[in-house]
């Protein structure tokens, strides 16, 4: 064991059974125990979540875990915060650790502000004494005090995230693991927790942090471990890993949902991609994205409308272009392929799916069209610093050039 | 704070007393737990705390009713209302454990997934709060023997062991059972009719040589598997004196034993399972 290292993880796995749900019954296991007796085959899959993880993160190392969505990153802190216990492989931990998986543990609506703060506090592993030592702090970082002798259920969403969330800043621990938690409140509150964070981590302590934040992650973490299908694909800087995240994000097929049109003229393939990175389905913020589109003509057509409209997850049309907005005109014989490259520079989309419609048409004559041929999502992490998550409802971003007059 | 420790897991090891250790380590969350319990369990009622008085109470005055009035049940020397009352007092704190704990698990299942701590604390903290209304218990004994004049019995040196046969069975049967129910929902309704069944089984409001006197030798065995059995009896001998606990008491002590070991060894074998179970 080398007395630097916080946390040393050696071939770590997670199973779960899965399609396996009658044993929760008296009956379903009386008669499930009664099969096995009659014969050997298995009536559950077994599932790895997690598979032969290796990590070892030294003393006063802010880490970063990201991975798509059932990556493992939640199991793999499951396992470390010792909620669940690991199938295969063994780990250990130097020094107290506190695991904030959510916000707001244990609260109990009944109970008044004052009393939830000992209680939260207590399960987050604080004694009473250090929480009465805390308690002001804890108060004033809130801002509830005068709703302390309230019970909770009275207090509004973000009066009881402010108050949950101040009893977990003051943890004190030395090897800290956090998932997901920063994204609630507001943005002013984001800023707040993402500050204290960033205080924790200075201050030498050991931390692991989850998150689909890039800019977030990109902020506060030296070092960033990439899960992909419960292993680890990447492991060492924070850009590198994150690069490699965007990347690996799934290649876009021919996954449209609708396409219809006489096929005049018609789309052979589409693509989107990164200008350097290559085909891509996830972009950051202020990324270039580049539309790949071959054409072929199967009879005359001069002057066609090649248009691409674009949609966010709600199915708002968020733009619309069209070849002679840029001046480019396509006209051709049959037989004829064309591809079109359409780059568009510095795409300042909030954070979201999107998806690209692509259509082949004249006057009121559709020829090819393809509902969400292409789809993409946006996170943040790119051009805006912005590491707290966008108010609801913004569109887009404006880059702007900002300074201070005197 | 300051304290350097080390956290060691590893695959397939699950040490038992190691576990057990922890808990003293988790006090302070145990203590926070019951206190939470008992500020949520009257909070916005009308009578509030009172409640704790008023259902013993209540039940006390049914089974006068049913039991000495109706059904003319002769207990000796001791004044009915404090035998039923001393009797209750036992089965009550066994009841309210063996009730509490059985969806403890369930209903806590927001925290097992999210933060770790012992699970044991669970069941644990409910027995300690069942402990506010067996003290209140208590307390009306002593105000009845005082208001019959009836003094302690000679045999109240026993009262400290059969007081922790009591605890005991409650809080075996308590953990055993929280663990049961995650695995088999089914005891979540069973348990509400152990606790009914069991009221009627035990020799809470009526002297056991009634059952042992009637039933056949195999029956009897039977009754006193019932943990509570003998400690009902011991515990109402201990205060008030009046016939000792029948020779097959034994039965319900060794079951007892045995229902605090298993109900131990299964929860510390679920343990590490609940957050992927509930």
């Amino acid at each position: 064991m080398k007395q630097d290292s916080a946390i040393q993880v050696w071939g770590l796995s997670k199973s779960y059974r899965i399609g396996h749900r009658k044993e929760r019954t008296l009956g379903g296991s009386l008669a499930g125990g009664l099969r096995k007796l009659l014969s050997t085959d298995r009536e559950y899959e077994l599932f790895w979540a997690l598979s032969d993880i290796d990590l070892e993160v030294s003393r006063g190392q802010v880490l970063g875990i990201i991975g798509r969505n059932g990556a493992g990153k939640t199991t793999l802190l499951k396992l470390l915060s010792r909620i669940t216990y690991p199938t295969r492989g063994h780990f250990s931990i130097h020094g107290r650790v506190a695991s904030l998986l959510e916000v707001g543990t244990g609260f109990h609506p009944e109970l008044s502000g004052r009393e939830n703060i000992f209680l939260n506090g207590t399960i987050l592993g604080m004694s009473r004494a250090e929480i009465r030592r805390k308690f002001d702090e804890i108060v004033d970082f809130s801002g509830v005090e005068q709703f302390l002798d309230t019970p909770v259920k009275r207090y509004s969403s973000g009066m009881y995230v402010r108050l949950a969330f101040a009893v977990a800043a003051h943890l004190e621990p030395e090897v800290l693991i956090v998932d997901e938690v920063l994204a609630v409140g507001d943005a002013a509150f984001q800023r707040k927790c993402l500050g204290k964070m960033g205080e924790v981590a200075r201050m030498g302590r050991t931390v692991l942090f989850v998150s689909h934040n890039m800019g977030a992650v990109a902020q506060l973490c030296e070092r960033v471990v990439l899960l992909e299908a419960g292993r680890i694909v990447a492991d060492g800087a924070t850009e590198e890993a994150i690069s490699r995240y965007l990347s690996l994000s799934e290649i876009p097929g021919n996954g449209y949902i609708h396409r219809h049109g006489n096929r005049k003229v018609e789309f052979l393939s589409w693509e989107l991609s990164h200008p350097e990175l290559g085909p891509l389905t996830e972009f950051r913020m202020g990324d270039d994205l580049l539309i790949c589109m071959r054409i072929r003509f199967n009879e005359k057509v001069d002057d066609l409308d090649l248009g691409l409209s674009l949609r966010n997850a709600s199915g708002e049309r968020i733009t619309h272009l069209l070849n002679h907005d840029e001046g480019l005109r396509l006209s051709g014989m049959p037989g004829d392929e064309v591809l079109v490259k359409v780059q568009l520079p510095e795409v300042f989309l909030a954070p979201g799916r999107y998806a690209w419609s692509a259509g082949l048409e004249k006057f009121a004559e559709d020829f090819d069209v393809i509902e969400d041929a292409l789809g993409f999502s946006m996170v943040q992490g790119g051009r805006p610093s912005r590491t707290t998550i966008y108010p609801g409802n913004v569109r887009v971003y404006l880059p702007g050039r900002w300074r201070a007059e005197r | 704070m300051g304290i350097k420790r080390t956290i060691k897991v590893e695959a397939g090891r699950w040490p038992l007393l190691a576990g057990l250790r922890e808990i003293a380590e988790y006090r302070d969350l145990l203590w926070v737990l019951a206190y939470r319990d008992y500020r949520v369990r009257y909070a916005q009622t009308y009578l509030g705390f009172a409640w704790a008085l008023l259902q013993p109470l209540a039940m006390l005055v049914v089974f006068i009713l049913v039991f000495s009035k109706a059904a003319g049940i002769a207990t000796g020397s001791i004044p009915y209302p404090l035998y039923a009352m001393a009797g209750m007092t036992a089965w009550s704190y066994f009841a309210f454990v063996l009730g509490q704990s059985g969806n403890s698990i369930i209903s806590a299942q927001g925290m097992i997934q999210k933060i770790y701590f012992p699970r044991l604390i669970i069941p644990l903290s409910k027995a300690i709060v069942g402990l506010v209304d067996f003290a209140i218990s208590l307390l009306l004994i002593l105000a009845m023997m005082l208001w019959y004049g009836f003094p302690f019995s000679a045999n109240l040196w026993a009262f400290p062991f059969f007081l922790l046969v009591t605890l005991i069975s409650s809080l075996g049967m308590g953990i055993w059972m929280s663990a049961l129910t995650i695995r088999y929902r089914d005891l979540q309704h069973v348990i509400p009719f152990m606790v009914q069944f069991g009221l009627f089984l035990t020799p809470a409001a009526y002297p056991a040589e009634m059952v042992v006197s009637r039933l056949p030798e195999w029956g009897v065995v039977l009754y006193y598997l019932n943990p509570m059995a003998g400690a009902v009896e011991g515990f109402r001998w201990s205060l008030l004196g009046g016939a000792p606990p029948a020779s097959y008491a034994w039965i319900s002590y060794l079951t007892m034993g045995f229902v605090f070991v298993a109900g131990l060894y299964w929860f510390r074998r679920m343990e590490r399972t609940m957050a992927d179970i509930v």
